[in-house]
């Protein structure tokens, strides 16, 4: 409104057709915007609520509300493809990897941010370099790495991709994080007789949430969504992950698309409310990580 | 801080996870699709060394160019799409406006669900039979335009890019919205007051101060799309008859359903240089330091 006013006050048009001017401004800008959001995102709400329609339904009805909720397209779904199953192990794997990947790269990023030793800039260098190789380039070799050291089809098989392809832009984020700390901090907890891992525990790390808290966003929302790995090192249904077992739950059922979608619609509910509830933290984690990748 | 004698211990195990992990699981496997290069391998028997051999074949085999050409096809659709659709919104968003939150949540919502979870989804709204873009096209009498997406040499590309784009536009939208509210109000302000119109101030003042933002978006954008695997792979598989194959696909193929082994280390080997190359190329032309 303030930026109306004084539009209108400086330019020599009447009042009057000014603001006109403006508002059909506005109302097309608003126009593009809604329209924008409506392809943004009704693909996902049209799969919702297809999902609680019936075959039959869903063949004549498709744009409009369910006439009665059919829940069956969920049971069938839940049944034939596992999702239990499918979702204890993407969350093992999930928390495992995150949390490792995290320690690992924050302990890493202490001493390459805080502590002076002969090559430390080459051994930075060497870490970062992680983030332009393309994985899929790193496929068939991983593969065959993790078939001769006999850790194909483990529960733990994704943990050494997922740790490795992830530490690059961990270590990233935590170093310049903690570099910008003032130097004198650990001088004085050296002088009252703290060890290096000590300082590291109770100084660095809490001084760090801030970073700590996109990284370990970063890592989950990676590591939850990640197809290529999982395709080529599992294949024991009993071990897939939640993207692998849709990929070949939609597979089996081409025919059946409400099943399909009453899968997929649950599969992405616990990441859409995450997202809701943490969206600043996640957009924040994952343009940083983007624009820094 | 300096290190004393004994702390040089402290130094290698903080640091020995990582670099052991690191170098194990993300650099060794690099090495080692060289060695595999060289090789004839099923996986099974006997390697047996054949020198240059896969990449000779490499380079005369038209299928592989072929997925060559498709990944160059995705990079150009996804920058020439999502980068222009991202600033436009960006622009529009960039100004007082009730709402702007909830525009934002929408627009970067793709970006955070699974790809396999986005090809799923799309591959129902392609679909021929009941699919939402054929049923829209009949609902307002354009039933000739009806196809069969992604089963059809003709669109099957494009309705993968379309895809591709939806995903991602919303990344570039937030990166450049980030940006263009870092530029101070008295810029804007000072335009204003000159008496520049506000599409003047869009090009002369705006663009150029978030310019640099905007290669990094490119950078991005182009290394994303080079990636791309998982969205073709679960839509199309690189059909059909490998109208939508790109490299990664055609190198899985090759490995994991032909058995050969070296000739698919070869097209790693080959797809980590190029990917390099292109980045470093374009970093180059665009004026940004690498790395």
């Amino acid at each position: 409104m303030e930026t109306t006013i004084k539009k209108t006050t400086q330019s020599a048009l009447p009042l009057h057709q000014s603001t006109r001017k403006m508002s059909v401004k506005n109302t097309l800008i608003y126009a593009v915007l809604i329209i924008f959001s409506v392809i943004n995102v009704y693909p996902i709400i049209w799969m919702i609520i297809n999902s609680f329609k019936s075959e039959k339904e869903f063949a004549v009805n498709q744009f409009g509300l369910p006439k009665t909720l059919v829940i069956d397209n969920y049971i069938e779904a839940w049944g034939t493809a596992n999702l239990g199953v499918l979702f204890k192990n993407s969350i093992f794997i999930c928390l495992l990897a995150t949390v490792l990947t995290v320690l690992i790269g924050a302990l890493a990023s202490y001493f390459l941010a805080r502590i002076e030793f002969k090559f430390k800039n080459a051994l930075y260098t060497f870490f970062i370099f992680g983030m332009l190789i393309p994985i899929h380039a790193t496929l068939v070799p991983m593969f065959i790495l993790l078939k001769n050291l006999g850790l194909l089809n483990n529960p733990i098989t994704l943990l050494f991709p997922y740790i490795a392809f992830h530490l690059p832009i961990t270590i990233f984020i935590l170093t310049s994080f903690m570099k910008a700390f003032p130097k004198d901090i650990e001088e004085s907890a050296i002088i009252d007789g703290c060890g290096i891992f000590r300082i590291f525990w109770s100084i660095i790390l809490p001084m760090s949430r801030p970073a700590l808290a996109t990284v370990i966003i970063l890592n989950f929302i990676y590591n939850w969504n990640e197809f290529s790995f999982a395709l080529v090192l599992l294949n024991d249904p009993a071990l897939q992950t939640l993207p692998l077992g849709l990929a070949s739950f939609a597979g089996q059922f081409t025919v059946n698309y409400g099943a399909q979608m009453a899968g997929l619609t649950m599969s992405m509910i616990p990441i859409i409310i995450f997202y809701l509830f943490l969206e600043k933290e996640i957009v924040n984690g994952m343009t940083a990580g983007a624009v820094k990748g | 801080m300096q290190l004393t004698g004994k702390s040089k211990a402290a130094l290698i195990i903080g640091l020995l996870p990582a670099f052991l992990i690191y170098t194990v699981f993300a650099i060794y496997p690099i090495i080692q699709s060289f060695y595999y290069s060289f090789m004839e391998w099923d996986g099974f028997s006997e390697m047996e060394f054949i020198g240059l051999q896969n990449f000779e074949n490499l380079f005369q085999d038209s299928l592989f160019w072929n997925s060559v050409g498709n990944n160059i096809f995705v990079v150009i659709a996804s920058v020439f799409g999502q980068i222009p659709i991202a600033l436009f919104i960006a622009l529009l968003l960039n100004r007082k406006i009730k709402g702007l939150k909830i525009f934002r949540t929408i627009g970067f919502l793709p970006v955070v669900l699974s790809t396999v979870v986005i090809s799923l989804t799309w591959s129902l709204i392609y679909n021929t039979k009941d699919g939402m873009i054929n049923e829209i096209l009949r609902a307002v009498g354009l039933d000739f335009l009806a196809q069969n997406w992604l089963g059809d040499t003709k669109w099957s590309m494009v309705a993968v890019c379309i895809t591709v784009i939806w995903q991602f536009v919303g990344l570039y939208l937030i990166i450049f919205l980030a940006a263009l509210q870092n530029i101070p109000e008295e810029v804007k302000e000072a335009a204003k007051i000159d008496g520049a119109s506000e599409w003047m101030t869009t090009w002369k003042i705006t663009i150029p101060m978030i310019w640099d933002t905007i290669i990094v978006a490119i950078i991005l954008c182009i290394s994303g799309s080079l990636r791309t695997f998982d969205l073709i792979y679960v839509m199309t598989h690189g059909g059909p008859s490998h109208s939508t194959d790109v490299m990664a696909l055609y190198m899985f193929n090759e490995t994991f359903s032909n058995l050969k082994y070296g000739y698919g280390s070869a097209i790693s080997v080959f797809i980590f240089f190029f990917s390099l190359l292109l980045i470093g190329f374009v970093k180059k032309i665009l004026g940004q330091k690498f790395i």
